[in-house]
């Protein structure tokens, strides 16, 4: 792996690349533009700067809707990106990315899903909510209200649980002893595990072939001939004359045993 | 007899036959699906009345799984969600990282990602257009863009030490720097390209049945695909003129600039068209970032276990399919406390059953090919 050195006719680097994605100019302009977003009481919208100069909003979830056109049809958000669930654990968003295909102006809208766990469906406002809130709901549980179609999308409808939450478990929490050989993690740490504590064994009810020829050399056995469910030997061999029966006998102990 | 009340169970075309509805289920396994996506259609004769997708058999918890990972091992795990175009996926993660810790990359690692994605973009662009035929009964196409895309696979082979699951982005900057005489060997797979992008575009444009069995089919309204969210060359296709690389440039597309195909057709065989000429302008802007790739670095230096600071950040790139996003929020900790991945597949199938509607039994296939899905990331 060496360096390629750079070509003669390489231009030279600029001084140094803007960092952001967004110009500042473009997102101060925007910051102006949602000014004019008032909360209920007559009060604006708080406006925060995410890094990469995105202006993001916090809205009342009794405001949503409302927002939403007036941003979709005054300040011409017509792209609704993404719908994120976030589980701040105290507290469930929903968050919003709004793109406007004129402008390339980049915005984030979050809601506060209260108590209910139920905040308005803007897909009147976009159609690209339809799936998008579904996808929230099937991982997260918040339900949207207006809603024609709110099932789950990605996981199966039987499936119990919202697995993005931070209090989901994929495994119940209570763990049983197992007929299995394999390990579960937290216990391999106590050394139960290794000392078989709360486990079952698993014991084959009937050797295989190669076993069979290893712990019991002498005893025919006939390729797919396997006496599944049967004593081993048949009854029929004990009585034949030409055989020793050493193989029937220590098996037996084996048994036994 | 029949009374008023009741529905009549059969309807009466105008042809003066009696239909009925039948629901056929199409997938999930079936070839045309573009992996394990499911159709339930009902189906009024050859109409298609109604048609739900039902996804999900590829769930695989990729966002829960970022939650689990650290920054840096994350971007492995992006490889797995649109298997078709990695080097974009991981380009979206690490960006968004990179935007979050308020970390700029070193030039000339912003121009190797550029290269890279656009190779990508190129590999893309070629299993869409060459399965797409292959949807609709030509098998030839296939072969061809498998063949040009096996070099491309092959350079990222060189490059990033694997072919599928490259593995190449950083936060920061790029894993490994160019072998000895790459450029040269991409240099000599673009003049190729060239001229098998002509044998394609022969083989395809222009042939009767493929234009007979895409032109008019699945027309998507310009204010309609805005509407339902459409990006990339869906989007384009329809006549609007939106590109990220060009309306929000990011990386290396500030210096080198993007001409985005736009058409007017709106329908399949416009879908068909951008993809093709798309390639021919990843092909400029791979020879463009080569002619003024700088040299230095490929990475910043970043502590071995990242923590970025608490807060959160949306960085979206165009991906071959439309715009991947990545929405990250951040304690403070090595672990992303939420990644949430916009893929543009999984936005751009719902508007499917709307294009199904009215549509012949025969259509479909076209319509659903058109859309390029990768059913990766779809289910995510």
């Amino acid at each position: 792996m060496d360096l390629i050195p750079t070509p003669a006719n390489a231009p030279l680097p600029p001084a140094s690349l803007s960092t952001v994605v967004q110009p500042a100019a473009a997102a101060q302009a925007l910051v102006v533009a949602l000014g004019t977003i008032h909360t209920g009481q007559g009060n604006a919208v708080p406006t925060r700067i995410l890094p990469g100069n995105i202006p993001a909003i916090e809205v009342a979830p009794e405001q949503l809707v409302d927002t939403a056109l007036h941003l979709r049809d005054d300040l011409g958000f017509d792209l609704l990106s993404c719908v994120s669930g976030v589980d701040l654990i105290e507290q469930r968003q929903v968050v919003y990315h709004l793109r406007s295909t004129t402008r390339a102006w980049l915005m984030e809208m979050t809601v506060n899903v209260p108590a209910t766990n139920e905040i308005d469906s803007v897909i009147g406002v976009w159609s690209t909510a339809n799936w998008l809130e579904r996808e929230t709901y099937d991982l997260f549980g918040i339900t949207f209200a207006g809603h024609p179609d709110l099932r789950r999308i990605l996981l199966d409808d039987e499936f119990v649980g919202y697995p993005l939450l931070k209090s989901f478990r994929p495994t119940p929490l209570t763990v049983h002893d197992r007929a299995t050989t394999a390990t579960n993690g937290a216990r391999a740490l106590a050394g139960d595990t290794q000392r078989g504590i709360g486990h079952q064994r698993v014991v084959p009810s009937h050797l295989s072939q190669g076993d069979q020829e290893r712990l019991h050399p002498g005893t025919p056995t006939f390729g797919s001939t396997q006496f599944h469910g049967r004593s081993f030997p048949p009854q029929t061999w004990r009585h034949q004359p030409d055989y020793n029966g050493s193989g029937a006998e220590s098996h037996e102990e084996e048994q036994k045993k | 007899m029949a009374t008023v009340n009741e529905a009549p169970r059969y309807a009466e075309s105008d042809e003066g036959f009696r239909t009925e509805e039948m629901i056929l289920n199409m997938g999930p396994q079936h070839p045309s699906t573009h992996g394990v996506l499911r159709l339930v259609m009902t189906l009024e004769g050859e109409t298609v009345v109604h048609c739900t997708p039902v996804i999900g058999y590829l769930h695989r918890g990729i966002e829960k799984i970022l939650e689990n990972r650290t920054y840096m091992a994350g971007i492995r795990y992006m490889d797995n969600s649109d298997y078709l175009s990695p080097m974009l996926n991981e380009t979206a993660y690490a960006g968004a990282v990179e935007q979050l810790m308020g970390i700029e990359p070193p030039r000339r690692a912003q121009y190797l990602r550029l290269i890279t994605n656009e190779m990508q973009r190129i590999a893309s662009h070629l299993v869409a257009v060459g399965t797409y035929m292959l949807d609709l009964g030509a098998f030839t196409p296939i072969l061809y863009a498998f063949r040009d895309r096996e070099g491309l696979l092959e350079l990222f082979e060189e490059v990033a030490g694997s072919r599928f699951n490259v593995n190449y982005m950083r936060v920061g900057g790029v894993l490994h720097d160019l072998p000895v005489g790459w450029l040269q060997r991409l240099e000599a797979w673009l003049d190729t390209f060239e001229n098998s992008w002509k044998e394609l575009d022969v083989l395809i444009t222009g042939n009767e049945i493929f234009m007979k069995r895409t032109q008019g089919v699945g027309y998507i309204d310009p204010d309609q695909a805005v509407a339902f969210g459409m990006t990339g060359p869906i989007l384009r296709a329809s006549g609007v003129n939106f590109d990220l690389r060009v309306n929000r440039p990011y990386g290396a597309y500030r210096d080198i600039k993007v001409n985005p195909v736009v058409r007017e057709d709106g329908d399949a065989f416009g879908r068909y068209m951008c993809r093709m000429y798309e390639m021919k302008e990843s092909a400029r802007l791979i020879r463009e970032g080569m002619a003024a790739l700088p040299g230095g670095p490929i990475g910043t230096r970043t502590p071995i276990a990242l923590r970025p600071p608490r807060g959160e950040t949306y960085f979206a790139i165009e991906s071959s399919k439309g715009e991947l996003g990545i929405y990250l929020i951040s304690d403070g900790s090595e672990y992303p406390y939420r990644a949430k991945i916009r893929g543009p597949s999984f936005v751009n199938l719902q508007i499917v059953p709307e294009l199904m509607r009215g549509h012949k039994m025969g259509d479909v296939v076209a319509i659903l090919g058109s859309i390029d899905l990768v059913l990766g990331e779809v289910d995510r």
